[in-house]
């Protein structure tokens, strides 16, 4: 089913691999370049930049390539024609990006990609002006109109399956949250059958993934579970995934809530029981992506507790949100640097990958510039006369409205 | 054939020692399994959740609490960084130095932090300096530089830069007239400061692995300081030639040391520029769509040009 041989991705992973362990001095020069040799892959791939520029480039030249031909060949098409020519072209752009793929053996490299993408966004196109265009494209009970994100999410898990494209995975969960608009008005009916999807999805990924444990495929699969992870939280949190969110944080919510009493709790209820079995299923599956996730569900457990029980928010939580973090961070720490070898039930807090390095340069540096921005707080509203805050330029905040 | 086959194979060729197998299949398999990354950004989300929550409060209860108590809270934080990152830090060396413990690099950029909130509540309180907020931010650049170049630490460096720029663009909001096409000037002089002081500590030695922040950030500010030229209705003409000059030299600085960052700048910038020239003449749908096309592979054929002849997986 996959476009790319096992042995062409093991190839490129094991290289991958060797870069990292030359680069943290685990193999000399001289056996990098001895290795490197058995590690030549078919597939021609490039660096991150260049595939951003050439997805970017490949997205503008075919969309204008098919707004060319509706100007040029066809003065106000019907709508059925509108769609079936987005259909063509959907088709052209797949076939396009398999013969790049097959032919030029391109490999993220940016443009097979961008082709690929096309034909998703195309075909929903298509769909929804051949056959709904008369529609509204917000979603109202209507089981037949389900058919557009029900294509949409199909033909992207395709794509994630044919090309491993792990955005299109992504892209195939958004098209499942519109499903249930489809079928029925009730909000807690559409949160439990987009948790249904997911948890579904869940089963299937983590079922096939125990045979990719040490193969080139785990990192795929640990991707997908990691976004299925997280959108069945962000399904079930109902202070997340209201649509209203940020104008109900600030008051208590739970009179008007429009969910039913046991609904709302249970919901409750699972967002403190998701993230501690997230994080025990991370740590057992040794699994990067997963561990992130789940603390990612805790601090978002968090922070949603007090808009769930509608207890009042108060100015000082982010700061003893930051003390619990950091606190965790340091006894994590400082528990495996006491094991022997600094090693405590096969994990360490020390760095073993150059692209630890790497990222934490690049992230120092992104987030150093951003974060004053963040940071900087609002006026006092009880006080006109006494301001303090703003920060619109840098130097975290001191340049903004005092 | 799996990393761990691979492994195995290259073991019995003599390839690799028994050790380093060893070594290395455990790494394949995740034994021992590395949280660094992980705890590092934890502990910086954790810094800046408590820096924003401190902000929040002084700013919302300043008046409840009290200046005495909110000045001697902060000072109090930003004294315990101070003592502990003088304390703690190794001699100054002018290459990359590794932080001397774990949470170095984190309480340093607390302190940073919470500096810039009491600076702030200081202005803001007592009107030292009747609301001049630039010599706040070119004294909080130095201090940061400083920082940085005293600790190696980057997420200080940007604060320096990001202060700096606060400076200049402060420096310019008081001017009435002419603002866009001051802010342009004063942005390309940021660049070239930015520039010419990164390349003569970087020529120095001091702390090179420095540079590639400086640049990068030079490029940017570089960029949207002559695309907002490019796009202005008059005496774009310099700014478009500017662009031109920008783009080349980013682009001949990206292939020669191979920081393909720099390639896609000038791909995507000039790309924009060229196009905003280009289409404000014309308005006919099916000009601008062949425009698009054409263009567009066009880049797409230089561009696969340019990833054939130097672009490989970095």
């Amino acid at each position: 089913m996959r476009i790319y041989s096992a042995s062409s991705e093991e190839t490129l992973r094991a290289r991958k691999l060797l870069t990292d362990w030359a680069g943290e001095g685990f193999l000399t020069k001289e056996q990098y370049q001895l290795l490197e040799q058995d590690t030549v892959a078919d597939l021609r791939t490039t660096n991150i930049f260049l595939r951003l520029v050439l997805f970017l480039f490949t997205l503008i030249s075919v969309g204008a390539a098919v707004g060319l031909f509706f100007v040029v060949f066809l003065s106000r098409p019907s709508d059925q024609t509108t769609g079936f020519f987005f259909l063509i072209f959907a088709t052209v752009c797949y076939a396009a990006a398999e013969a790049a793929v097959s032919r030029a053996r391109l490999y993220r490299y940016g443009i097979e990609e961008a082709l690929a993408v096309c034909s998703v966004g195309l075909v929903c196109a298509g769909l929804q002006v051949a056959f709904f265009s008369g529609s509204p494209y917000w979603p109202k009970p209507d089981a037949v109109c389900s058919l557009v994100p029900a294509a949409g999410a199909v033909f992207s898990l395709w794509i994630w399956r044919r090309f491993g494209l792990s955005y299109t995975f992504l892209a195939a969960m958004i098209f499942v949250i519109f499903l249930p608009g489809y079928w029925t008005s009730s909000h807690s009916v559409q949160h439990v059958i987009v948790a249904v999807f997911y948890a579904t999805g869940l089963v299937v990924v983590t079922a096939v993934r125990s045979r990719h444990r040490f193969d080139y495929l785990d990192e795929v699969y640990s991707l997908a579970e990691t976004f299925l992870w997280l959108g069945i939280y962000l399904a079930i949190n109902l202070k997340l995934s209201s649509l209203d969110l940020p104008s109900r944080w600030w008051i208590d919510s739970r009179a008007d809530s429009e969910f039913s009493g046991w609904f709302y709790w249970a919901t409750w209820v699972l967002i403190w029981c998701l993230p501690p079995i997230v994080l025990v299923r991370g740590i057992r599956q040794k699994d990067r992506f997963v561990i992130a996730v789940g603390a990612i569900t805790a601090i978002l457990t968090f922070v949603s507790n007090k808009p769930y029980l509608g207890w009042v928010r108060h100015t000082w939580d982010p700061m003893l949100l930051g003390i619990l973090l950091t606190g965790a961070a340091i006894f994590i720490r400082r528990w495996l640097a006491h094991g022997p070898g600094g090693i405590r039930r096969g994990f360490t807090a020390e760095r073993l990958s150059g692209k630890d390095k790497h990222w934490m340069n690049v992230g120092s540096t992104v987030f150093g510039l951003l974060s004053p921005h963040s940071i900087t707080p609002g006026p006092q509203p009880s006080s006109p006369d006494h301001r303090f805050g703003g920060g619109h330029s840098g130097g975290g905040g001191a340049s903004g409205d005092f | 054939m799996t990393i761990l086959t691979r492994l195995e194979q290259w073991k019995e060729q003599g390839k690799i020692s028994p050790v380093q197998h060893a070594h290395l299949a455990g790494l394949s398999r995740g034994e021992p399994f590395s949280l660094f990354l992980d705890l590092n950004v934890l502990l910086y989300a954790g810094v800046l959740a408590f820096v924003a929550g401190l902000g929040w409060t002084v700013s919302t209860w300043s008046q409840q609490i009290g200046d005495v108590v909110v000045l001697t809270t902060l000072s109090t934080i930003l004294a315990a960084c101070s003592w502990y990152c003088f304390s703690r830090a190794p001699n100054w060396s002018p290459g990359e130095t590794p932080a001397p413990s774990p949470i170095f690099d984190y309480v340093l950029y607390l302190g940073s932090l919470v500096w810039l909130v009491e600076l702030a509540y200081i202005e803001n309180r007592f009107h030292l300096l009747s609301g001049r907020l630039d010599p706040y931010l070119l004294v909080t650049a130095g201090l940061f530089f400083f920082l940085a170049y005293r600790f190696d630490n980057r997420f200080v460096l940007s604060l320096g830069l990001s202060s700096l720029a606060g400076w200049f663009g402060l420096t310019i909001s008081r001017w009435s007239t002419h603002q866009d096409e001051a802010y342009r000037q004063y942005a390309l002089l940021y660049c070239l400061l930015v520039c010419v002081g990164g390349a003569i500590l970087e020529r120095r030695g001091l702390k090179p692995h420095f540079f590639g922040t400086y640049l990068n950030l030079v490029a940017n500010v570089l960029f949207w300081a002559v695309l907002s030229g490019v796009f202005a209705r008059q005496d774009y003409g310099p700014w478009f030639f500017a662009l031109l000059i920008a783009c080349g030299g980013s682009l001949a600085w990206g292939l020669a040391r191979r920081q393909f960052a720099f390639v896609a700048y000038a791909a995507v910038y000039g790309y924009v520029g060229v196009s905003s020239l280009f289409l404000r003449s014309v308005s006919e749908n099916a000009a601008i769509l062949s425009y698009f096309v054409v263009t567009g592979v066009a880049m797409l054929v230089v561009l696969v040009l340019i990833g054939r002849r130097f672009g490989r997986q970095e």
